[in-house]
C-alpha cells in the first residue's frame, strides 16, 4: 500500500464500513462514501468524473483493488497509521449517512448514489442553481429515477452533515 | 499516414508517428499560448532518458500526436454513421490536445507525491516519526483537474479556445465531469484511448525498443459503433486488441519500471516528499494541493516544469541535511541507486504470503538494522514495489453480471468500471461483448495474474562502493525466505 492507499482505508474504517469490494454495490457504496468523505473535508486525493451512477473515481478503483490484493496477502499496511485527529473527528460526524440503512445494502447503495450525485451537480455546476427540480431533472436525463423530493431531502441531509452550505 | 477531416484554414503538422496531422485554426491557436507551449518543457517520460538516451519526446508531441489520433478515431466512427454534430467533433478534438495540459513536472512522479511513504514511515520504530496521515492538508491535484483549471482559469487558453463557456465543456470532456456520452468521452480515457494509441507507440518509437508497436491501423480500421453508441472492434480484431494490451504490459516492464529508470525516479520522489513536507526549506515545493492550484492559475505555470524540479535538485545538492544532499547528489549526477536485491513474482490476486510478501516483511523488521551494521543512514535505503497488471483495473467478479445483461441493460445497467473495459462485436450481433467474455483469449485468461518486483535499492557513494555494495547483498541473500 502507498501513503493514499493507507490514508483511505483509515478514513473507510473511520467512516464504519467494512472494506469489500466483492459485489458491484460494494464497490459502489465505498465510491459514494469516499466522495462525501471528500465533501466534508477529508483530503484522499481522489479526483472524480460523472459516470452512469454519479461521480465515480478510477484511481480509486484501482487503488481499492490494490488494497484488497494486499489486505488478502496478509500485508495489511494501515496497521499503526492513523488519522488525524480533526479528520478523525470529522468522519466520525458523518458517519451516521450511512448508518440508518446499513442493514440494507441496496437501499444503502441507492441513498449514497443520490447524495454523491446531487452534491456533484451542484459543487461541480452542472446545474444552473441549487433547486430541486432542476437537480431531479438533470438526474432524470442519466435515466436516474430520483424524485424532486427525493433530491429534497437529500438537499437537506447534505446540508444537515456540512456538505453543502445552508 | 495521412489523418482525415482536413481543413485548409489551418495548418499542417508532419508527426513521426502518424504522419500528417491536419490542424484546425483554432487549435493552432491553442498550440501558440504559451499555456500549451509549456508542454515542451515537459519530457514524457521523466527519467527515461537517463538509461534510453533517445527517449527524450515531450508531453506537446504527445499531446499533438493525441490530437493526430483522435482525428482518425473520428474518421473511423463517421464511417459508422455515428450521429455528432461538428461543434460536438471539434470539442472531442481539443479535448484530445488538452488531455494532458495538467501535467506537473516529471509528470506522475511529483503529482503522486501523496502516496509516497519516507522509509522511517515504512519500517517504523528506527526514528520518533508518526505514521499519521494528515488527511486536513489538501492533497496534490491529479493532472486532470489541474488540466481542467488550466483551461478554464489561463486567459490565453481561454481565448484561444473561443470563450470561459466553451473552455469548460472541453475540460468537461477530459475530465468528463458530465455524462453528455460516456461512450464518446471514453476515447479520451479507457483500455483503448487516444492517449494509450499514442503513448505506446511513441515511448517504443523513442526509446527503441519494438514491445509498443501496436497495430493501430488494423485497431481503427476494425473499430464498429453499435446502435447503443457502444464503440468497440470486430472479433477479427482480437489479436491486435490483445496486443495492445501486452504492448502495455511489456513497455511498463522494459521501460517505465526498468529498475535503473525506476530506482532513479524513486530517488527523486523521496527527495521531494522530504523537502516538501519538513519544516524547513521546502525550494519552492507548492506544501499542498491549494498551493499547486494557486500556482498553476497564476502567471508562475510557465516555470512549472521539468526545469522546476531540476531547480530543486540544485539547491538540494547544498542542503544542510545529509540525507537530502545524497539524494540530490545522486540524480544531478545520474549515480542511479544500487538495486541489492529484487524478488519478482507473478501471482493470482489474492494469493497469500509469496516471496515478495516475506521479502517485504523481513526487510521491515530488519533494515534498521542492517542499516546500522554498515553505518548506512536508513533514509539511503529504497523500498518499493511496482506492479503490473494487463488491464488498468484487475477484474475479478465480473464476467458472470455481465453475460446476464441483454445489450440495453448492459448500457443503463453497465458498471462504472467498465470504462477500463474493452468491447468485442461477436459474430454478427449489433450490440459488443465484454472483452473478458471471450472465454478464447489467452491475454483475457492471463489478467487474473499481477507481475510485482518487489526491490530494495541503496543511495552508497562512500569508499569501497563494490565491496559495500556485495556485503550488503550477501546479508540479505535470504530475506525472500519465509
Amino acid at each position: 500500500m502507498d501513503r493514499q492507499q493507507i490514508g483511505l482505508k483509515l478514513a473507510i474504517d473511520g467512516l464504519g464500513l467494512r472494506f469489500e469490494i466483492n459485489s458491484f454495490r460494494d464497490r459502489l457504496i465505498m465510491q459514494k462514501a469516499v466522495y462525501l468523505a471528500q465533501a466534508a473535508g477529508i483530503n484522499l486525493g481522489y479526483y472524480y468524473h460523472w459516470y452512469l451512477y454519479g461521480p465515480y473515481s478510477p484511481s480509486l478503483t484501482r487503488d481499492e483493488f490494490a488494497i484488497a490484493t494486499d489486505i488478502a496477502s496478509g500485508m495489511d499496511a494501515s496497521e499503526g497509521w492513523k488519522l488525524d485527529d480533526k479528520s478523525a473527528q470529522r468522519l466520525e460526524e458523518i458517519r451516521d449517512i450511512s448508518k440508518e440503512s446499513d442493514r440494507d445494502k441496496d437501499k444503502l447503495a441507492k441513498k449514497l448514489e443520490l447524495l454523491a450525485s446531487v452534491h456533484f451537480l451542484v459543487d461541480r455546476k452542472q446545474v444552473s442553481k441549487v433547486d430541486a427540480g432542476l437537480i431531479a431533472t438533470t438526474l432524470e436525463r442519466f435515466n436516474k429515477d430520483f424524485s424532486e423530493a427525493d433530491v429534497e431531502k437529500a438537499l437537506g441531509e447534505l446540508t444537515k452533515y456540512g456538505l453543502l452550505a445552508a | 499516414m495521412a489523418s482525415s477531416q482536413h481543413d485548409r484554414s489551418g495548418k499542417l503538422i508532419v508527426d513521426s508517428i502518424h504522419g500528417d496531422i491536419h490542424l484546425k485554426q483554432r487549435e493552432v491557436k491553442v498550440i501558440d499560448t504559451p499555456s500549451f507551449q509549456r508542454l515542451r518543457q515537459l519530457n514524457q517520460l521523466a527519467m527515461a532518458q537517463l538509461v534510453y538516451p533517445t527517449a527524450t519526446h515531450t508531453r506537446f508531441a504527445h499531446s499533438i500526436g493525441a490530437l493526430g489520433t483522435m482525428i482518425r478515431i473520428l474518421g473511423a466512427a463517421e464511417e459508422s454513421d455515428i450521429d455528432m454534430t461538428d461543434e460536438e467533433k471539434d470539442d472531442l478534438r481539443l479535448a484530445a490536445l488538452l488531455h494532458d495540459i495538467g501535467h506537473y513536472p516529471y509528470s506522475h512522479l511529483m503529482e503522486k507525491l501523496d502516496k509516497v511513504i519516507l522509509i522511517e514511515e515504512e519500517i517504523g520504530g528506527a526514528e520518533p516519526v508518526s505514521r499519521s496521515i494528515d488527511a486536513g492538508k489538501s492533497k496534490y491535484p491529479d493532472h486532470e483537474e489541474v488540466g481542467a483549471l488550466i483551461v478554464t482559469c489561463q486567459d490565453d487558453l481561454v481565448e484561444a479556445i473561443g470563450g470561459k463557456e466553451r473552455a469548460k465543456a472541453v475540460a468537461d470532456i477530459f475530465t468528463r465531469a458530465q455524462a453528455a456520452d460516456p461512450q464518446l468521452s471514453k476515447l479520451i480515457h479507457s483500455s483503448f484511448d487516444i492517449d494509450r494509441c499514442d503513448y505506446l507507440l511513441r515511448d517504443s518509437h523513442a526509446a527503441g525498443v519494438p514491445y509498443g508497436q501496436i497495430d493501430l491501423n488494423y485497431l481503427l480500421n476494425n473499430l464498429r459503433v453499435s446502435p447503443q453508441r457502444m464503440v468497440g472492434f470486430s472479433d477479427k480484431a482480437l489479436p491486435a486488441v490483445e496486443h495492445m494490451l501486452l504492448a502495455r504490459f511489456f513497455l511498463y516492464r522494459v521501460v517505465y519500471y526498468h529498475k535503473t529508470i525506476y530506482g532513479l525516479e524513486e530517488v527523486c520522489r523521496q527527495l521531494l516528499r522530504r523537502l516538501r513536507d519538513r519544516d524547513g526549506e521546502h525550494y519552492g515545493i507548492p506544501v499542498d494541493g491549494e498551493a499547486v492550484k494557486t500556482l498553476i492559475t497564476s502567471a508562475r505555470l510557465h516555470a512549472f516544469s521539468d526545469g522546476f524540479v531540476d531547480n530543486v535538485i540544485r539547491q538540494a545538492v547544498d542542503d544542510e541535511d545529509e540525507i537530502v544532499r545524497v539524494l540530490a547528489k545522486s540524480v544531478q549526477s545520474r549515480r542511479p541507486p544500487k538495486l541489492i536485491r529484487e524478488v519478482q513474482v507473478c501471482e493470482e490476486s489474492g494469493r497469500k504470503h509469496h516471496d515478495g510478501t516475506a521479502f517485504f516483511e523481513r526487510c521491515r523488521s530488519n533494515l534498521k538494522g542492517l542499516s546500522e551494521e554498515f553505518s548506512i543512514p536508513l533514509g539511503q535505503f529504497l523500498l518499493c514495489c511496482p506492479a503490473v497488471t494487463i488491464m488498468k483495473a484487475p477484474r475479478q467478479y465480473r464476467a458472470s453480471e455481465i453475460t446476464s445483461l441483454n445489450a440495453d441493460e448492459l448500457r443503463t445497467r453497465g458498471h462504472e468500471e467498465e470504462e477500463e473495459q474493452i468491447w468485442i462485436f461477436r459474430d454478427k450481433k449489433l450490440e459488443p461483448e465484454s472483452f473478458w467474455d471471450m472465454e478464447h483469449s489467452l491475454v483475457g485468461k492471463c489478467a487474473k495474474y499481477f507481475v510485482q518486483s518487489f526491490r530494495l535499492y541503496v543511495v552508497y557513494e562512500g569508499e569501497d562502493r563494490g565491496n559495500v555494495i556485495a556485503r550488503l547483498r550477501e546479508a540479505i541473500d535470504d530475506w525472500d525466505k519465509g
